[in-house]
């Protein structure tokens, strides 16, 4: 257990040591919520919320509870893209001095969960200043579940895809699934019933009835969004930990022979 | 094998990435066109659904260009300058790198833009596709000159995406005025009037010129100073 908190307290620093990076992690959600937010008009809106429910509100609010999982998707994403690239590059190296895979993968994901939560806490903050919903641990709950099902799918697809092709999807795939899809904004106010399939189906349901509801009614939106973080995460703890076990087969044959040397 | 083919297949190495290039961009006008209308007037703009439709076309070219000006630069430093020293010279390796990027942008608007025409159907779609081919050769000087300046994929990759944003969402239709920053402010508005049915007079036309040539001017440039550098 020492490795890993030695690791992850090593990443933590590494990416503490990039002003640019806590400039944009931090800028970025400001900006883009307090504009999005700013700009919208007033324009009456009937949404559906969880369970069938009817509320009448108005497109600025609407923009202002949906604009903070759109910004956390989007950058977890993106960072979950680039710890993929940090895995490749010098987790293998990891294994092969000695650590299990999960040793050296874990101390990754946990820098993409506190990445998350900085993207999360400014831009809940940031919401803050310009819409109060109605049950801040749902909204909130509902954001952090967006964020961490973006960065599992980032880490997966800078896994597959690469980085170029991994950081197009990111980008565009949060924007149609929490901006379009998602969005009561659009269409007749609640989501489609094909977008139960997209993972952000079950975090943008909470956090609408987080940011519209006095009582919770989402449970089985939280259940969904849960499932997929626990299958997603499942899902990356395999693929990366394939990525830097490679070496670690080989490793063990360069340990046999070494100690067939030594004896 | 000529250099922009070679520096096309880096760009390409990874697996899907020319799949991706296409499919990213026609999923996003196809699943987008139809919003854009409504999304404009909530930002208090005034377009037609058809002219803030077209709007999509651009916005998936300008980021696909963006993000492959910001990784063609950012990873091809060090090579580029020993290709210089090597005997090619930078200015034919920077001439190299802006034409593999240029193609890779090319297919993205050319995705971008058949999705538009198939979706919607724009009424001056020569206009439209110049207007597209515009943000993609805007976007991808930005990229190229983040990438000139930022070497980490992360920050880099977020500080196009920061410019995109900032862009878009303050250009013409998404905002009740134009923002003087949003530097694909000629094209959102050729795209505009395409897909509204009107064409552009010529003086639209020579500042989106002057403009798109600055742009290829700049990233030819940004990529002579890497191949020269010494760091």
């Amino acid at each position: 257990m020492s490795r890993v908190a030695t690791a992850t307290r090593l990443g933590v620093r590494e990416q503490a040591r990039r002003p640019l990076l806590l400039v944009l992690l931090v800028g970025l959600p400001f900006f883009f919520i307090t504009r999005a937010i700013a700009a919208t008009e007033k324009l009456p809106r009937t949404i559906e919320l969880a369970g069938g429910r009817e509320v009448l509100t108005n497109m600025r609010d609407i923009h202002g509870a949906t604009m903070a999982a759109i910004t956390v998707a989007f950058l977890a994403g993106l960072v979950g893209v680039f710890v993929m690239q940090s895995v490749r590059q010098a987790d293998r190296r990891l294994v092969l001095a000695g650590f299990a895979p999960m040793q050296a993968l874990t101390p990754r994901l946990l820098v993409l969960l506190a990445a998350t939560g900085l993207v999360l806490v400014v831009s809940l903050a940031v919401t803050a200043l310009s819409f109060t919903p109605q049950a801040w641990l749902a909204f909130a709950a509902g954001t952090l579940l967006v964020g961490m099902t973006y960065g599992l799918l980032g880490t997966l697809a800078g896994a597959v895809v690469g980085r170029l092709g991994a950081t197009h999807l990111m980008l565009f795939g949060a924007m149609l699934d929490l901006g379009v899809v998602q969005n009561p904004m659009f269409g007749s106010g609640a989501p489609p019933s094909w977008a139960v399939a997209l993972p952000g189906y079950g975090p943008g349901r909470v956090i609408v009835d987080g940011a519209f509801s006095g009582s919770f009614h989402a449970g089985g939106a939280l259940a969904l969004s849960i499932a997929w973080v626990l299958v997603l995460g499942v899902i990356v703890a395999v693929v990366l930990g394939r990525l830097v076990s490679v070496q670690d087969r080989a490793a063990r044959r360069w340990r046999h022979a070494d100690r067939r040397l030594t004896t | 094998m000529t250099r922009t083919a070679a520096f096309t297949r880096e760009q390409l190495r990874a697996p899907f990435t020319l799949v991706l290039l296409v499919i990213v961009p026609v999923i996003f006008v196809v699943a987008s066109a139809g919003v854009l209308g409504d999304f404009a007037r909530a930002q208090g703009g005034s377009l037609a659904a058809d002219a803030a439709s077209s709007l999509a076309a651009g916005w998936a070219a300008a980021f696909v260009a963006g993000t492959l000006g910001f990784f063609a630069a950012s990873s091809s430093r060090g090579a580029d300058r020993r290709l210089a020293l090597a005997g090619l010279g930078p200015a034919r390796v920077a001439a190299s790198r802006i034409s593999a990027s240029m193609l890779l942008a090319l297919i993205a608007a050319a995705a971008a833009f058949g999705t538009l025409l198939a979706r919607t159907g724009v009424a001056h779609p020569w206009h439209a596709a110049a207007a597209v081919l515009a943000y993609a050769v805007i976007y991808l000087a930005v990229g190229v000159l983040v990438g000139s300046l930022v070497s980490s994929p992360l920050e880099g990759s977020l500080a196009v995406a920061f410019v995109f944003l900032l862009d878009v969402f303050s250009g013409p239709g998404m905002a009740a005025q134009a923002a003087p920053y949003s530097i694909s402010r000629k094209a959102a508005d050729v795209l505009i009037a395409a897909g509204s049915g009107n064409a552009s007079d010529a003086a639209d036309w020579v500042k989106l010129a002057v403009i798109s040539s600055a742009c290829v001017a700049a990233a030819f440039v940004a990529f002579v100073l890497a191949a020269r550098s010494r760091s």
